[in-house]
């Protein structure tokens, strides 16, 4: 073993680093005098937006900062040892045996020309150069240590023959090989689905008490860091704004931006008239448009001209609390505790008619099984079964579930892109669900309209703004000249808030939010009714997002719209939608309104659903519920109901129903509907999963 | 006279292409004055391998214009002078009139004429037809390669075939085929210009409507002008002697000779027409593979949940987008077109013996090398730098459009 000598200070030491990237044009800083120190064992949480700079942290502590980026200042020691004096050889040496990293992207990060088991013994044989046999055993210690199932059947197969979490499994599996003293987890959960993803945590923080191993957790989800890390770090604009422990800083935060961040999540604990979502005001400078002074200061509530503009500000240490800093000059002049201050409280609409209305609504997809030649057998893909719902004018319906539930094939039917296989589809009592989109009138299309979830991706890159918003203006046969569509536009960015200068913008010129915001505009172009939004806030940033959230809920309430909330997050769905839809597999497995869904009776999917939601609120109590397993296949959905493969009341039901029959739909309360087995009494058992512990 | 020293010939050559410096410092400093303004083309001046690749190319470009106009020639390229034959590079005019430039600068080739300008002449050829036939291979690949991806199902399978099958064709072979004067007698080239040269009005045609349908006010006169003109051009194009083909047993009456606007010589066509026809199906299959990508974005879908049309979509949401790895192929595709043209000309087919195209030019010098080497050297190096020049700028383009 050729690992550094035994060692008992901090693991990891970042004093006052600074990296700055270097293009072209000019320097561009993107971490400045940051400090951290990670002891012995410790999880340190490093949150922030996108764009804060946590993740050059990450590729600072790796030395991996590529040609354009470079250390201007500060040291950072890893066992005592400066990383920045250590020769390429000594690095290769620690990389991957001392420090491990895990990305965001599983699939990114494995050779998928290489079987899993061979990977993973590479680890071993180079570093520490031990046998074939010897790493062999190592590699089937770790697969079971990181809880897949069929340990020796994973390590004989390629990385595309598993799914998404089995993947990020098999990374952390890979990470741990080498017993790192230090892992670096770089949003290792973004690129997976609730339940997968608390399940990962889950293992993440096992492993982390099992080995011993000291943890950095890169985040943009305060949640997960709850969830998983002892002490925190919360960066704004690449600087450490506050660090400490985490409950200091969840319950005694001592930074406005800190605060601001909290306030701009919804918990699923607490309602909007209880906890509304405060949006932090103003965009995330540019790295080279930084406010001279405190970065967080054009956007601070409590911001005082000349004095937190005048000079650099440094981490100060909170009196009272284990090595609790903050970077903030009024810190000890704030009220923290001081109630949220409400904007106006703005009335829901009334909920109108029923608007849409969906019966029975099937939607199967035929696979060829060979593509080539076509012909042979065909496989079905039951993507959406009996789906039954209706929708009333201004009011909010989220359809809540997991990737390959269906939520995206119903969309798909509803606007039109594809046809029903059988059901009716009923808009004010008109039958659309087989008329495809080019038969539809443009009333129809302009009135069912959408909301895309990529931001990057929703608007055309190479036609600026404005022109977007006219060509749907014209498709929709609105207005008579291009100077009154012109006007039109310009309504629409004022109804969405944009400055109008933003009409001769290119979409690379604006940010995740505005972009969305353009999309918004678009889809409300021809004055929709319907309004299906897909995971419209998911890819921004929390600050961002609150904002956004805003903006739909708004202009609903002027328009009356209808509005299809398609989301995995349920505390978004908690804080403005009306009524739930949870689905699984194609099925509908539950119905109700806000309260009915989340609170007890569940349907167990949604149980399960509910306490994988990362909260970020230490006086909230989760019942831990863990999914085993991922969710089947479409093509090959397990017989009878589609959940019992992961059903934990399971047991609860006799006769081995679940494994034969799909379960009928029950009606529970007024409206409430759950597609399960398990009877009442049972269901009655069940209690709440989020509770609010007793202060 | 006497002989012109080495360095007396490479002074004169430089003064020679004066116009072509001017030119070439006016559009560097032209373009670098106003280079942040100017999108992809001004980034290409932060990137030194485009800078020269640009500057060679537009040197060729600048020659052929130049030469055309009689501006940098010295003497004519097809005339023959006695006593010239393959004089060495320097030589004095014998017997040289009044007015008429004194020297042959880079020597006389095999038929005493003089390298130099059949050189420069020659770059005019090139700098015509190359683009020229990449710009219709493309709207040709363009036309067939967005459906084809977009659609996808039996008609992609379809025009894929199709383009493997033209693709696994050995090119030379084709080439010759289809300059045998048999094949040629049964009008084969000139349906193949027929068909191929519609794709740019289909193109035209269905961009502009897809894009003014909603407002047909505009839509009808805008169509009708630029149909009437393409339509004309496209006749003036494939009518020669108002006859689209001219075999001996029938013939399709084109249009008129009054209204012709230009006749092609029958073998250009046919080197166009080859060219285009080799040429399409590769970018037919990058054209499909850009769209197979493009079609999952997200402003695809939101296009079609508004209700447009498949073509509109194809045109101006995926082709738009589609247009970076299209412009560095286009440049390198400029580049093998002018191979391709070099080697037509080398094995003598298509352009008549005595044009000065450099590809004609070096198979002449090619006979007599090993005591020659003057006629063939001049346009293998301008061949070389232009190629060379064109790959540059590609890369030069690929790697600025990378970044940010």
């Amino acid at each position: 073993m050729n690992k550094l000598a035994e060692y008992d200070g901090p693991i990891l030491e970042i004093d006052k680093l600074s990296i700055s990237f270097f293009t072209r044009l000019r320097e561009i800083p993107a971490v400045m005098d940051f400090s951290v120190t990670v002891q012995p064992g410790e999880a340190v949480g490093l949150v922030g937006e996108s764009g804060c700079g946590k993740s050059t942290v990450a590729l600072g502590v790796m030395q991996d900062l590529g040609k354009n980026g470079r250390v201007v200042g500060g040291t950072i020691k890893f066992k005592g040892r400066d990383l920045a004096q250590m020769s390429p050889e000594e690095l290769r040496d620690i990389r991957g045996n001392e420090i491990a990293m895990i990305y965001q992207e599983p699939m990114a990060s494995l050779n998928p020309a290489m079987k899993i088991g061979k990977q993973l013994m590479e680890v071993p044989m180079i570093h520490e150069g031990v046998s074939k046999e010897e790493a062999y055993a190592r590699a089937l210690e770790v697969v079971t240590d990181v809880r897949l199932p069929d340990p020796e059947r994973m390590l004989n197969s390629f990385p595309h023959q598993l799914s998404g979490g089995q993947q990020q499994r098999i990374v952390i599996a890979m990470a741990l090989m080498s017993k790192p003293a230090l892992l670096i987890l770089d949003e290792p959960t973004t690129a997976l689905d609730v339940t997968v993803e608390a399940a990962v945590v889950e293992l993440v923080r096992d492993l982390g008490k099992k080995y011993g191993t000291s943890m950095l957790f890169i985040s943009h989800n305060l949640g997960l860091v709850l969830e998983t890390c002892d002490r925190l770090c919360v960066m704004y604009s690449g600087e450490a704004v506050e660090r400490g422990s985490i409950k200091d800083v969840f319950d005694e935060m001592q930074h406005p931006y800190t605060q601001a961040l909290f306030r701009s999540i919804p918990l699923p604990g607490a309602d909007k008239n209880a906890r509304p979502l405060v949006a932090i005001p103003g965009n995330f400078p540019l790295p080279h448009e930084r406010p001279s002074g405190c970065n967080f200061g054009p956007r601070c509530d409590y911001f005082e001209e000349g004095r937190c503009d005048k000079q650099d500000i440094v981490m100060e240490a909170v009196p009272g609390n284990d090595r609790h800093h903050t970077r903030c000059l009024k810190y000890k002049e704030i009220d923290w505790n001081a109630p949220i201050t409400l904007g106006e409280q703005k009335e829901k609409g009334e909920v109108g008619d029923v608007v849409l209305k969906m019966d029975n609504l099937k939607k199967y997809y035929e696979v060829a099984a060979n593509a080539l030649f076509g012909g042979g057998q065909t496989k079905v893909v039951k993507a959406n079964e009996t789906l039954s719902f209706e929708a009333r004018e201004s009011e909010t319906l989220a359809i809540v579930g997991e990737s390959g539930c269906g939520k995206s094939t119903f969309a798909k039917v509803l606007m039109g892109l594809e046809t029903a296989t059988d059901g009716q589809i009923l808009l004010d009592n008109r039958n659309i669900e087989s008329v495809p989109i080019e038969e539809r009138d443009t009333k129809t299309v302009s009135e069912v309209q959408m909301v895309f979830q990529n931001p990057f991706d929703t608007l055309n890159p190479s036609m600026t703004v404005g022109r977007q918003i006219i060509r749907a203006l014209e498709i929709f046969g609105i207005g008579n000249s291009e100077a009154e569509r012109k006007k039109r536009m310009l309504e629409l960015l004022d109804l969405v808030k944009l400055p109008r200068a933003f009409a001769d913008r290119m979409p690379r010129q604006l940010s995740g939010g505005q972009k969305q915001r353009v999309g918004i505009a678009r889809a409300f172009a021809g004055d929709a009714r319907i309004v299906v939004a897909d995971e419209p806030v998911s890819a921004l940033d929390v600050s961002v997002q609150a904002a956004v959230t805003d903006l739909l809920m708004e202009i609903q309430r002027e328009h009356k719209t209808t509005l299809l909330f398609i989301s995995h997050d349920l505390s978004i769905v908690r804080y403005l939608s009306d009524r739930v839809m949870v689905m699984y597999l194609g099925h509908v497995v539950e119905l109700g309104s806000t309260d009915q869904v989340f609170s007890p009776p569940y349907h167990p999917y949604t149980e399960a659903l509910l306490s994988a939601v990362p909260i970020a609120d230490t006086s909230i109590e989760k019942e831990h519920i863990v999914l085993e397993g991922d969710i089947p296949s479409a093509m090959n959905p397990p017989p009878g109901c589609p959940f019992q493969t992961r059903c934990r009341w399971k047991s609860e039901v006799s006769g081995g129903l679940c494994e034969k029959d799909v379960p009928s739909v029950k009606t529970l309360a007024d409206g409430h509907q759950v597609k399960c087995h398990l009877s009442d009494e049972v269901l009655a058992r069940m209690q709440p999963v989020i509770k609010i512990a007793a202060e | 006279m006497e002989p012109l020293t080495t360095f007396e010939i490479i002074a004169r050559m430089f003064y020679q292409f004066t116009s072509v410096w001017v030119a070439l410092i006016l559009l560097f400093a032209v373009s670098m004055a106003f280079k942040r303004r100017l999108g992809l083309y001004g980034k290409l001046y932060d990137s030194p391998i485009g800078m020269v690749g640009f500057g060679l190319v537009m040197f060729w470009v600048f020659t052929g214009i130049f030469g055309a106009m009689d501006l940098i020639v010295t003497q004519d390229a097809l005339a023959q002078v006695s006593g010239m034959k393959n004089k060495v590079p320097g030589t004095p005019v014998s017997g040289a009139e009044e007015g008429q430039y004194g020297w042959y600068l880079l020597g006389g080739d095999n038929l005493a004429r003089d390298v130099f300008s059949r050189m420069v002449k020659g770059a005019w050829i090139v700098v015509q037809i190359a683009p020229l036939a990449t710009v219709f291979a493309f709207m040709v690949g363009i036309t067939l390669g967005l459906p084809a991806g977009y659609y996808g199902g039996r008609l992609d399978t379809l025009l894929s075939f199709l383009s493997n099958l033209i693709l696994a064709f050995p090119v030379i072979l084709l080439f010759y085929l289809l300059v045998t004067p048999e094949i040629v007698a049964t009008g084969v080239p000139s349906y193949m210009a027929t068909v191929l040269f519609v794709f740019p009005i289909v193109f035209l045609a269905v961009l502009l409507n897809s894009r003014f349908y909603t407002q047909p006010k505009f839509r009808t006169p805008l169509l009708i002008g630029v149909l009437g003109v393409a339509i004309w051009l496209y006749l003036s194009l494939i009518s020669n002697d108002g006859a689209i083909v001219a075999t001996d047993t029938y013939w399709i009456p084109g249009i008129p000779g009054i209204l012709d606007l230009f006749d092609i010589p029958g073998g250009v066509l046919v080197v166009f027409v080859s060219v285009v026809f080799v040429n399409s199906p590769t970018v037919f299959r990058i054209v499909r593979g850009l769209t197979l990508d493009i079609k999952t974005r997200d402003y695809v879908a939101a296009a079609q949940t508004r209700g447009e049309g498949p073509w509109y979509i194809m045109l101006w949401e995926i082709l738009p987008n589609a247009r970076g790895p299209l412009i560095v192929d286009f440049c390198l595709r400029i580049g093998y077109t002018t191979i391709l043209l070099g080697t037509l000309g080398f094995f003598g087919l298509g352009l008549p013996p005595e044009s000065p195209d450099w590809g004609s030019t070096i198979n002449e010098g090619r006979k007599l090398l090993s005591v020659y080497l003057h006629p063939a050297l001049p346009p293998a190096l301008a061949l070389l730098t232009m190629v060379l020049g064109l790959n540059l700028l590609a890369d030069g383009l690929r790697e600025e459009s990378l970044k940010d």
